[in-house]
């Protein structure tokens, strides 16, 4: 019944962002390797997020191949799991409770697709009861061969009491030139605990990606995420929702630098459901070449609570656009809501500036755009920061093209 | 060092600098006086090339080198620096990175004897002029100025805005500045700082866009601080 109603929805286009024909991929029959070892030149994928060191990853997925193993011991001894969904499914009963409960198969042509063929594959974690984990959890998601689709269903259970933090690198190699990602993501923040999640892409110009995530945030709980795109795409469309229940907090914060002809229609929306919850949703994006950015926000208060949005772009190129569509919704006396959305040029007076100080015109540009999607990192752990900023250092001097 | 003919500057189409000539010797201090709007500011943005200004006329050459249309960051290479008036703040760039960047740039070697006679190892942290007060952002600026380790810096209003401390402060690093070798433009229009110098060779009172008089200091000074700038103008003149 379900299988045939989704064969309808994956007819359809998605409410938002380009529609994509799912017939023009290839997808290849889902595997499971207990192994990094499998995957030649591991760490020129993932070295491509900054990451060289391929034993820190535990789980690791090339098209519709999933491996994991790295770590497993280390993180066994906090209790933490991390399998292959696929795999969690079979052999752990609460898993099955946890699978498609926050997202809906039926929510779109993607998360029908998934259901219906991708296979279960994507990450399982499970953080136990008070376990503060120490070392980040770190996952990849690859594709590495032309015209595939790769389908990625993640699910994330933090339980009372928790901290942990997730890093996953999405991305293709150089050298691919399409492809299409699907990641469905649904993440439980138990009861007290807290989930920081980081979350960087590296995509190409002939790449579609489609994230469809949901973070649901018990009494006392708090999600903390970051989203940094830095490369070209054909486009990207992705709308995460995080339900925050009472005592509860999120922060959420992107930097999209948009190049080429890529439509990165990207954005957060957070249900303040329960009283004394609070959100920060941030964006920071750069558009240059042709390429267009949608930066959205949506806040949406149903208890006392409190949210605020702030949405900043840079537009540095004449063929490129930006478009900002922060907004908030109160639907009880007491919540307050605020946005603050810019969207600007880099000031000539702040050029002018740094030239003066014997910095290039090129150079004095890397510098302001740099400082402009500089962003609060304090919540993460000092190497994750560290590769966080790598990153932004690069995508200020690729803008400018240094 | 610095040789400026007949230079005519404007801003938004107007003509501000009207016809400047000025010659600066190696390691000599010169103090350029005169009110409001009377075409200061605007005389260094262009000996350091801010493309906010346009030369319309004249020449400037910096050690027998024509550096009229030469781009700022090229001008800094050659040894001048300019202490802006009113630097902007900017947020997101931390002072310790554009700290970082010159003295990689200028090789500076005594950036930490520097930080400490301005006192702003405490601002590093911070970002570039963001909620400084007037003192800091001062002593922030001038510090910028002596990492390039400049042949010739160009100081505009130093000492406008703050406190004595800071005045103090940053008369000392002037000093030094000049100790170390540097030629010095300053300007100023309160003259506050001028009595804590060790050492001015030459005053220039700009009027209307002119320098109407070039002198020492002790012949021009105390007349202004009587007389005002164009009180001081006219008893020149009629003398």
């Amino acid at each position: 019944m379900l299988s045939s109603k989704l064969l309808e929805v994956i007819k359809k286009p998605a409410p938002i962002g380009p529609d994509i024909d799912l017939s023009r991929y290839e997808l290849g029959e889902p595997k499971i390797y207990s192994s990094l070892d499998v995957v030649d030149e591991l760490n020129n994928i993932t070295s491509k997020l900054g990451i060289e060191d391929t034993s820190k990853f535990s789980y690791i997925q090339i098209n519709e191949n999933a491996m994991y193993e790295a770590l497993r011991n280390v993180l066994g001894n906090y209790g933490v799991k991390v399998v292959p969904l696929k795999k969690a499914l079979e052999e752990l009963t609460y898993a099955k409770d946890l699978v498609w409960r926050l997202v809906s198969p039926e929510t779109d042509k993607y998360t029908a697709a998934t259901y219906l063929y991708g296979g279960e594959l994507g990450y399982f974690i499970y953080v136990p009861p008070h376990t503060r984990v120490p070392i980040p959890i770190y996952s990849c998601l690859a594709i590495t061969s032309n015209k595939k689709v790769q389908f990625a269903h993640n699910v994330v259970y933090v339980d009372e009491g928790s901290e942990a933090q997730v890093i996953t690198g999405c991305l293709v190699p150089h050298g691919v030139k399409e492809g299409l990602h699907i990641g469905i993501s649904e993440f439980y923040v138990g009861r007290g605990a807290k989930l920081t999640f980081a979350m960087i892409h590296s995509w190409a110009e002939g790449v579609h990606v489609r994230p469809r995530t949901t973070v649901d945030v018990a009494p006392g709980g708090e999600y903390v995420s970051y989203y940094v795109i830095y490369s070209p795409v054909a486009s990207l469309q992705t709308f995460p929702l995080t339900i925050l229940g009472s005592d509860s907090k999120t922060s959420t914060t992107s930097v999209i630098a948009g190049s080429g002809r890529g439509v990165y229609d990207v954005g957060s929306k957070v249900l303040l459901s329960g009283d004394n919850s609070s959100a920060e949703v941030i964006s920071k994006v750069v558009a240059t070449d042709s390429s267009e950015i949608y930066a959205r926000s949506d806040i949406i208060a149903e208890s006392v609570s409190k949210g605020h949005v702030e949405c900043l772009g840079l537009l540095l190129s004449p063929n490129s656009k930006i478009s900002s569509i922060p907004s908030i919704t109160s639907k009880k006396p007491g919540a307050i809501l605020s946005h603050e959305a810019a969207i600007g040029v880099i000031a000539e007076e702040e050029l002018e500036y740094l030239m003066s100080k014997g910095f290039k015109e090129d150079e004095a540009k890397s510098v302001l755009v740099r400082g402009f999607i500089d962003i609060d990192l304090r919540g993460l752990p000092p190497t994750i920061r560290y590769e966080i900023e790598k990153i932004l250092d690069t995508i200020a001097r690729n803008i400018v093209g240094i | 060092m610095l040789k400026v003919t007949n230079l005519e500057v404007c801003t938004g189409g107007k003509k501000i600098v009207k016809g400047v000539n000025l010659s600066v010797g190696d390691n000599e201090l010169h103090v350029i006086i005169g009110p409001n709007g009377s075409g200061k500011s605007t005389l260094l943005s262009a000996l350091m090339g801010l493309p906010r200004v346009k030369i319309c006329n004249g020449s400037i050459l910096f050690n027998d080198v024509d550096i009229t249309y030469t781009p700022p960051y090229e001008r800094a290479k050659l040894g001048i620096a300019l202490a802006h008036q009113n630097p902007p703040s900017i947020r997101g760039v931390k002072f310790s990175e554009v700290v970082k960047n010159m003295i990689k740039h200028c090789g500076c070697s005594d950036f930490t004897i520097m930080s400490k006679m301005l006192r702003v190892d405490d601002l590093m942290g911070r970002d570039l002029f963001v909620g400084f007060s007037g003192g800091e952002r001062k002593r922030a600026e001038l510090y910028l100025v002596m990492l390039q380790n400049p042949k010739l810096a160009l100081l505009d209003e130093p000492d406008s805005g703050v406190d004595v401390e800071s005045l103090n402060i940053i008369a000392n690093a002037i000093n030094s500045l000049v100790k170390r070798g540097s030629s010095i433009i300053l300007v100023t229009h309160s003259g506050s700082i001028l009595s804590k110098l060790e050492r001015v060779d030459r005053v220039h009172l700009m009027f209307d866009g002119g320098i109407v008089y070039s002198g020492i200091a002790d012949e021009i000074i105390p007349l202004v601080f009587k007389y005002g700038f164009r009180g001081a103008v006219e008893k020149i003149k009629k003398s």
